[in-house]
């Protein structure tokens, strides 16, 4: 559509067993898929690893469907359960 | 960057993983007032190529949106302009060839359901009126996507007890024509009192004569996020449960507005309404009865359960209306029994009846909703039940509807698979009290007092 921006904004989140290299595996992830990594906070609790990473990307170099099969290979060989979701799902669910 | 808090983030990916948080359906409204016709075949070849023309993409749509925001959207479905006023034909087999149109277009387009198949006849029956609704055994056992509701009652109008007592023996004929699949045409066809005309929920979705030529309602869910919340806080009294109640349902209605704005503007469609309802579904914590549960009741159908139930009701319409502008549909809590895996274990356990549900309908929508019966129930016991259920709704200006399955050949005890979205109910016991004399009497019940409020 013509009114969108170019540039896509979405927020990617990974949660799993803590090991060696996970935020590392997703961030290689999303630079093979010419994403830009904005912000990315990640804690590890109990073993447990959480990770958020704001992602923008291209309209172009890069798509949605792209970057979400990209990252499903690596939540499979990582173990991770990571999900790739456009930011307004969060703005309209959190924000008035 | 919007700035959104890390919990915020996690909040919503915990709704949708672990909570079952979804979009029940996305369903599009469809006027078909232009496909008007005296030759029958000209009708079906318009309204097929109408629905081909505007629901073409909604699918893909749906399925795009779905993940883009990462919310399963569950259903697509269509509305359309209550059949009886497009199809000017005094005989059924005019109308089973539409509904058979309406199946064909439905399957293409790749929709699980079409609604519509319907006629309003609180006052009195026009001559496709009747058509209709006789050709609504035929159309409902021999299509699979075909929805089907008759409004029978309204505040302003009062309760057409010959329109009830048709549509109880329209029940029995679809049980009977239905048998092999546990009775299951009966789950599509809802007779309703004060029919909203943008309601995105099947089986009563219709498209008003009010409505824009084509529009986008959406129905949220999300009884599992409810129940979870209500879950962790069992300190909290009702004040501030309410509340609680209330900021958890803006989020959810978020999403329905979110979904619904972007889905209209790609499909060149108005953006209609949101439905503030929490629809259960079977699946394992997506129950209405649940949260009644984690509120404190052991089994819904304890007392308490009405007033329970009127809270959540409350506090779910006064979160979701400050999330969008455009309410409409049904917007209250439902309460189908075998759509809701917590009240069907509470039907089987003896702990809810039928009498209890008529209660629970004083407080929210829908009405006796997929309830079934024996096999064996007459149709004055059926017409007596339906008519409760239209007072309730006529006297409280608000919408109810029943849905009684009578599941040919099976006694109390027995259970109804009805399957999928539908779910799987045991067969409630309903009074054998003798009523034939008060069917009899036909005739219309006068609207009420609260009709006059000019």
């Amino acid at each position: 559509m013509s009114d969108q921006p170019s540039r896509t904004s979405v927020i990617v989140t990974a949660l799993g067993a803590d090991k060696h290299g996970l935020l590392a595996a997703v961030a290689t992830t999303v630079a093979a898929a010419n994403a830009n990594v904005d912000d990315v906070s990640q804690t590890v609790t109990g073993g447990m690893f959480t990770m958020i990473m704001f992602v923008s990307f291209t309209s172009g170099d890069t798509t949605l469907t792209g970057l979400q099969e990209a990252l499903a290979r690596t939540g499979v060989e990582t173990g991770l359960q990571i999900t790739v979701q456009h930011e307004d799902i969060f703005r309209y669910m959190h924000r008035v | 960057m919007v700035f959104i808090t890390n919990e915020e983030i996690l909040e919503t990916v915990r709704m949708i993983q672990d909570e079952n948080l979804d979009v029940r359906a996305v369903t599009m409204g469809i006027s078909l007032s232009d496909c008007a016709s005296r030759d029958v075949a000209r009708v079906c070849e318009r309204i097929h190529d109408k629905i081909l023309a505007r629901a073409g993409r909604l699918v893909a749509v749906a399925l795009e949106l779905q993940d883009k925001y990462g919310v399963p959207i569950v259903s697509r479905r269509v509305s359309v302009t209550p059949i009886a006023d497009v199809v000017a034909a005094g005989d059924s087999a005019a109308f089973v060839a539409v509904a058979h149109a309406l199946d064909a277009a439905a399957a293409e387009v790749g929709i699980d359901f079409v609604g519509g198949f319907s006629a309003l006849v609180q006052k009195g029956f026009t001559r496709h009126d009747a058509a209709l609704i006789d050709a609504i055994p035929q159309a409902i056992a021999e299509t699979r996507r075909v929805c089907s509701s008759v409004n029978v009652a309204s505040t302003r109008a009062g309760i057409n007890m010959d329109a009830v007592t048709r549509m109880a023996g329209v029940l029995l004929d679809v049980s009977r024509r239905t048998a092999d699949h546990d009775s299951i045409g009966c789950a599509k066809i809802v007779t309703f009192c004060n029919v909203p005309e943008d309601n995105p929920f099947m089986a009563g979705a219709l498209h008003g004569s009010g409505e824009p030529e084509v529009c986008i309602n959406v129905a949220i869910s999300g009884p599992g996020v409810i129940r979870n919340v209500v879950a962790r806080h069992p300190e909290l009294s009702f004040t501030d449960l309410a509340d609680l109640i209330k900021r958890t349902t803006f989020k959810i209605t978020r999403v329905g507005e979110l979904i619904a704005r972007e889905a209209a503007a790609m499909l060149d469609a108005q953006m209609g309404i949101i439905d503030l309802s929490l629809a259960p579904s079977p699946a394992i914590g997506d129950s209405v009865a649940e949260i009644l549960e984690a509120m404190g009741l052991a089994r819904t159908g304890a007392p308490g359960t009405t007033a329970a139930l009127a809270m959540l009701n409350d506090a779910v319409k006064k979160g979701g209306i400050m999330a969008t502008s455009s309410t409409g549909g049904l917007s209250g809590a439902f309460i189908p029994v075998s759509e809701d895996a917590g009240m069907a274990r509470a039907a089987a356990e003896g702990v809810l009846s039928i009498e209890k549900l008529e209660a629970m309908t004083a407080v929210c929508s829908l009405g006796l909703d997929m309830i079934v019966v024996p096999g064996d129930t007459s149709r004055d016991a059926l017409a007596g039940t339906i008519a409760d259920v239209m007072a309730i709704g006529m006297i409280n200006s608000k919408t109810t509807g029943a849905r009684l399955i009578p599941a040919y050949g099976k006694v109390v005890g027995d259970w109804a698979e009805l399957g999928g979205l539908f779910g799987a109910a045991p067969v409630m016991p309903l009074s054998k009290a003798g009523n034939e004399a008060f069917v009899a009497r036909g005739g219309r019940i006068p609207a009420p007092l609260q009709s006059l409020t000019n």
